[in-house]
């Protein structure tokens, strides 16, 4: 696993792989933590009231951990340069996420660099 | 020959304005369409379109403060109470989803992406209903008349149950640390809202002002103002939100 930003992701890694909880708000996410990783999309869900994105990480032994990355609505991001297809099963991907806070696999979504080389945000405007 | 003359006036009043018709209403402005809050959608616009703050300061009854206190708490240590809730109409337009206002026979009616119900301002002389029969609702009671170019928008009666003006604490996918620390912005079921809505920039601009009095909860009256910009390439899209169970009560 590529971690560019190596904050709090190796106890991250060390939990299971359970998606995260519906019963939360994004207080659950650490706002003040940006960490950037290189994966493979599993499964996107371009759902109301939010899109999810399934991704795979491997870590430097090589084992593969499943993330759960929340994202914005689906109108916000068909407004800001995203399509249900923008993102498939098997993309390569570089992305940037607000980890969670209990160190579960999942964060929220910062910013992601879409296979046409955009960098796409979570339905706002891209951070710089 | 007489009758073929009047047969030619006829016609000729078929194509000729009729200079005594009713006078027409006076010319609103064209506030119809979809709008696009500004400061939620971009990184870079005009500064005098940004968004103006409350002013002056609100500042809390005992009993408001008291209930800014619990809101601060929902999401964080507490489940949000129901993040698919209408929201307050005080914070309607202006955000991150666009607003359709359309016009009807005896109304105009404010439609908002992320909101499950429209707000229905009555444009046909009504007032509001008696204290005595006010049937508390998410979005209340709303009448609407024009001065010049501006539609100037009165609304009482809403339930209290909104999240706050500010929304839930961390309630979105924006959220920022310092938004955290903001202390939340409730409303009550004595709110009293006056928005007046007003085009600008050309024709390519919404500024919509929003004066609100609560006795419940604030000691005085605040304005904010939010600018939209005129966006009709932008599909108001379908936002039912509990279809992702996931997602269902983190206060989006």
């Amino acid at each position: 696993m590529k971690v560019i930003t190596q904050l709090g992701i190796t106890a991250a890694l060390a939990l299971s792989a359970t998606a995260a909880s519906a019963h939360h708000s994004f207080a659950m996410f650490d706002l003040g933590k940006d960490v950037t990783v290189d994966a493979v999309i599993k499964e996107v869900q371009f759902t109301n009231p939010h899109v999810w994105l399934q991704i795979l990480i491997k870590d430097d032994k090589g084992t593969e951990t499943e993330w759960s990355i929340e994202s914005g609505a689906p109108g916000m991001m068909l407004r800001n340069g995203w399509k249900p297809s923008t993102l498939k099963s098997g993309d390569k991907v570089t992305l940037t996420l607000h980890p969670l806070r209990d160190g579960r696999p999942g964060g929220s979504l910062v910013k992601v660099v879409v296979p046409d080389g955009r960098t796409l945000g979570p339905g706002a405007p891209a951070a710089n | 020959m007489r009758a073929a003359c009047i047969a030619a006036l006829a016609a000729c009043s078929l194509l000729l304005p009729v200079a005594h018709a009713a006078t027409p209403p006076a010319k609103k402005a064209d506030i119809f369409g979809v709008w696009l809050g500004i400061a939620s959608n971009s990184n870079n616009f005009d500064p005098q379109w940004a968004n103006k703050p409350y002013t002056p300061a609100p500042e809390f009854t005992d009993w408001g403060a008291e209930q800014s206190r619990q809101h601060g708490r929902l999401g964080v240590e507490l489940p949000t109470p129901g993040a698919c809730q209408p929201i307050n109409p005080a914070a309607f337009v202006g955000g991150f989803f666009p607003t359709q206002i359309l016009q009807g026979h005896n109304q105009i009616v404010l439609l908002n992406e992320w909101v499950a119900v429209p707000r229905r301002i009555y444009m046909d002389g009504r007032g509001h209903p008696p204290a005595e029969d006010w049937l508390p609702s998410w979005e209340g009671h709303s009448v609407g008349h024009w001065e010049g170019d501006t539609l100037v928008v009165d609304t009482i009666s809403t339930n209290g149950r909104s999240r706050a003006l500010n929304g839930y604490l961390a309630g979105n996918v924006n959220a920022t640390p310092a938004g955290l620390k903001a202390p939340r912005l409730p409303a009550s079921d004595q709110m009293h809202l006056v928005e007046r809505f007003r085009v600008v920039g050309n024709g390519k601009i919404l500024e919509v002002t929003k004066q609100i009095t609560d006795p419940k909860t604030y000691k005085n009256t605040f304005s904010n103002t939010v600018y939209m910009e005129r966006r009709p390439d932008v599909d108001v899209q379908e936002y039912y939100c509990d279809d992702n169970e996931r997602t269902k009560d983190e206060g989006h």
